[in-house]
């Protein structure tokens, strides 16, 4: 993985001490709060429902065991005990006071990280595959180009006060795990006609309240002209984005309105006249030098097929279930990338406590080739356990309550915290998900059902992704009380689509009762070994809604 | 029409420590129960302006007015949010309490 | 009048704002709207001239008249309005090389930002300046040594790491 030299190091720390000076300019009354406010958001510092909340950054979802422990120091030292894995590969902490922000930030710093641009109109840290370097079908590891987007983009004189936030997401694989069509921009890496690798260039996806699924803005970019190309993009943008309305101000609907084409164009006019030689990476030196971080980990040679694996599956039902379900292939043969569920039944998706990190970190040290990822699903990857330890792995992660084998089933529930925490949320989403997870708690029943991904948001800004959710569920208020609309069919891979309204919304207590009728519905309707998915797709909404609203009629 | 007034207090977050925070006839608590009670709109207003001065003073951030049913004399808001902020805690187990009941739970398979 | 700065601390003003109404005088130096341009050239070479600029006014065709001008003033209506911040790029790449100065209620922690997308100088509001004097400004410039980006005042990291490693 990456490491710093003392320049990002320099960079990092002096970020963290401009920070510093920040608060105490606030504290003296030299800033107002109107205008610290965009301050401390680019360093990931919001104000919530009961305190601040910092957003830290995983950059592009990988980190090792000495930073996963650090995280862990900082939840029991500044925070309580505990912090919450995002659908944007950050990990958040609920709980900090803003004197000891600083502090905090200081404390990351020392292990190669921070909160920059987390949060605010600006440009996002970008975000990559949990499976980078892993998936055997990969054309190029995606970090090094998200390395490379991360140095651009961080502290960029000329984009630190956008219209709106805006999130990069670069994939790898044809197969996505990144959203990227659900991005401000993604980009996917492809290979041309010529064998050539660059970039297929997507614009304007998006959830929120206007949910959008991106465009192709280049079908192929060479690599070289990545940065101009970004850059032409977003300066585009920055001049020609709504200003107007907070809510029409994200790149998706300046290409809305204009349309791709004409979007395009200007992209491409600014492009060629941008004077861009400081833009293109030096290929034998920059390049190389970034490529070579993330070479492959030297995996000792393994057992292909171990016979103690078997031999403990077929003791350990759990275990078995559990290599069945959160196991993903790896390139090296006699090892796989393994998902730790963050989604026990009962406990908020997405959060551990600072036992369970450090509990991550010491079987990524021994098991893992000192690696993990998070993932969009709010979960975490260790990318490299050899088949004949997924044992030990099993033990060290079951003992503290980590063994759930649930990862893509009905009960990996994707939630943004809703009303318990956000203070724009009108709906609790956190106690939702976990009455759904209740009612499904058996793991044979999970099995029976299938993949099957549950997305819930708190409020019309889709922080839970609702709208890509197979099944959706959108919280809102109406006068007074939660109600939940439903959405069926979405996608955030690359068959990426976006989720339809079943019809009128439920009660906080009826939302469990209608999965269940769904679920229901679908067993009775699907063919064969059908998805969820591909039975919706095949039958549409009808015998779904159907299901739901035929008592009411 | 507009809308008829309801009792309210104020509430805001502590710029320093970040928690939400009542205001109280001697400045701001973290115990609803001590925040000062608002009968009429011209009462309501006179709490903002107070307000206002704390926020000028740098000591709070982000004052309104929460609507409040008084219940046994103690302000209970009409909304859940309010009440969940009131409350100064998500209304589920988090952290290290949502874990040991896990642990019971294989304990007990 | 408001505080103007520059890389290197306070300076003085050296320009009359002439507003939408007030006679042109035929020599000095002034800044005019957008609307005064050609009125304004037509006075003579006499006057010097500088040009008040929306965050949203397009370039090109300004570019004929950019060697008549000695001093381009973007107003930014509100300092988390970062469009002027393009615009400055796009008026040097298009080949502006006058002086351009930064208006509006900005902060003291823009001023590297501005700088580094080609401004000279800032037009510090009256209101900002009293919580934000000179000083905070230069302070801020100083907080971060080198980015990844370059500057004009530094070459980026990239180029840095290298030469060091050459």
């Amino acid at each position: 993985m990456y490491r710093y030299d003392e320049f990002d190091h320099r960079l990092v720390a002096e970020r963290a001490g401009e920070f510093r000076a920040q608060v105490a300019r606030r504290l003296d009354g030299s800033l107002t709060e109107d205008e610290f406010k965009p301050l401390r958001l680019m360093n990931g510092l919001y104000l919530q429902l009961h305190a601040y909340m910092l957003r830290v950054a995983i950059p592009y979802g990988t980190l090792d065991g000495r930073q996963m422990r650090r995280l862990a120091e900082i939840a029991e030292r500044w925070d309580r005990g505990y912090g919450h894995f995002t659908t944007r590969q950050n990990i958040q902490f609920n709980w900090p006071k803003l004197k000891d922000v600083p502090d905090i930030l200081d404390a990351l710093a020392e292990v190669e990280m921070h909160a920059i641009q987390t949060s605010g109109n600006c440009i996002r840290n970008v975000t990559s595959d949990p499976l980078s370097g892993v998936a055997p079908e990969e054309i190029e590891d995606p970090r090094i180009t998200a390395e490379l987007i991360r140095q651009w983009s961080t502290l960029h004189p000329e984009f630190t006060f956008l219209g709106r936030k805006f999130k990069i997401a670069v994939t790898g694989s044809e197969h996505d795990r990144t959203a990227v069509m659900l991005h401000d921009i993604g980009l996917q890496i492809v290979r041309n006609e010529a064998g050539e690798v660059g970039y297929r260039v997507l614009v304007g996806g998006g959830m929120g309240r206007t949910p959008m699924i991106a465009g192709e803005l280049r079908a192929f970019l060479p690599k070289a002209d990545l940065l101009r190309y970004l850059e032409a993009a977003l300066r585009v943008y920055n001049l020609h984005g709504r200003r107007d309305n907070k809510f029409k101000a994200r790149i998706k609907i300046l290409v809305h309105e204009r349309g791709i084409d004409s979007y395009r164009d200007e992209v491409e006019a600014e492009f060629a006249a941008l004077d861009g030689s400081d833009l293109v990476v030096p290929a034998d030196e920059e390049l190389a030098r970034i490529t070579a971080y993330f070479a492959p980990p030297a995996l000792p040679e393994r057992e292909e097929a171990p016979a103690v694996l078997e031999r403990v599956k077929r003791q350990d039902p759990g275990f078995a279930r559990w290599v069945g379900q959160n196991t993903h292939p790896h390139r090296v043969p006699g090892y796989t990338a393994v998902t730790v569920s963050l989604k026990p039944i009962g406990a908020p998706p997405g959060d551990a406590t600072a036992e369970q990190m450090r509990a991550m970190a010491e079987v990524a040290e021994r098991y893992s080739a000192d690696e993990l990822r998070v993932t969009h699903e709010q979960n975490v990857v260790l990318p490299h356990v050899a088949l004949a330890d997924l044992y030990q792995v099993y033990r060290g992660l079951a003992a503290v309550g980590l063994d759930a084998a649930n990862r893509g089933l009905v009960t990996d529930i994707i939630a943004c915290p809703g009303l318990d925490y956000c203070a724009l949320a009108t709906a609790r989403s956190i106690p939702v998900a976990q009455e759904i997870q209740k009612r499904f708690a058996s793991p044979e029943r999970q099995a029976e059902i299938g993949p099957l991904s549950i997305k819930i948001s708190g409020c019309i800004n889709a922080c839970g992704h609702h709208h890509v959710g197979h099944i959706g569920i959108l919280g809102l208020d109406k006068a007074g009380v939660e109600s939940y609309q439903i959405t069926l069919g979405g996608d955030a891979t690359e068959t990426a689509a976006l989720g339809q309204r079943t019809g009128p919304g439920f009660s906080y207590d009826q939302v469990p009762g209608v999965i269940g009728t769904l679920v229901e519905r679908y067993l009775e309707l699907r063919q064969g070994r059908e998805t969820f998915l591909q039975t919706y797709r095949r039958v549409g909404m009808e015998p779904f809604k159907e299901a739901l609203y035929a008592d009411a009629a | 029409m507009a809308k008829a007034f309801r009792t309210s207090v104020v509430t805001a977050n502590d710029l320093v420590e970040g928690t939400s925070v009542f205001l109280g006839a001697e400045g701001w608590h973290a115990d609803i129960g001590r925040a000062m009670l608002a009968f009429t709109p011209e009462e309501g207003e006179g709490l903002a302006a107070l307000a206002a001065r704390f926020v000028e003073d740098n000591a709070v951030v982000e004052p309104y007015l929460v609507e409040v049913a008084l219940e046994d004399g103690r302000p209970v808001p009409h909304l859940r949010r309010e009440r969940i902020r009131a409350s100064h805690a998500p209304t589920v187990a988090v952290g290290a309490a949502a874990t040991p009941s896990r642990a019971a739970e294989r304990r007990a398979a | 009048m408001p505080m103007l700065l520059e890389r290197g601390g306070e300076t003085p003003e050296r320009w009359t704002l002439i507003d939408e109404a007030a006679p042109l005088p035929p020599e000095g130096a002034v800044i005019v709207p957008l609307e005064r341009l050609d009125e304004a050239i037509a006075t003579g070479p006499a006057l010097r001239l500088g040009l008040t600029l929306p965050n949203d006014a397009s370039v090109t065709p300004l570019r004929p008249r950019f060697q008549r001008l000695a001093l381009v003033r973007v107003v930014f209506p509100t300092f988390s309005d970062g469009r002027g911040f393009s615009l400055a790029r796009r008026l040097r790449s298009a080949g502006y090389a006058g002086r351009l100065r930064a208006a509006g209620p900005l902060i003291a922690d823009q001023f590297g930002h501005l700088l580094a997308c080609g401004y000279d100088e800032v037009e510090v509001a009256d209101a900002v300046a009293a919580r934000q004097p000179a000083e905070q400004w230069l302070a801020a410039l100083g907080k971060i040594t080198r980015f990844y980006q370059s500057r004009p005042d530094a070459a980026p990291i990239a180029a840095a790491r290298h030469a060091r490693g050459a």
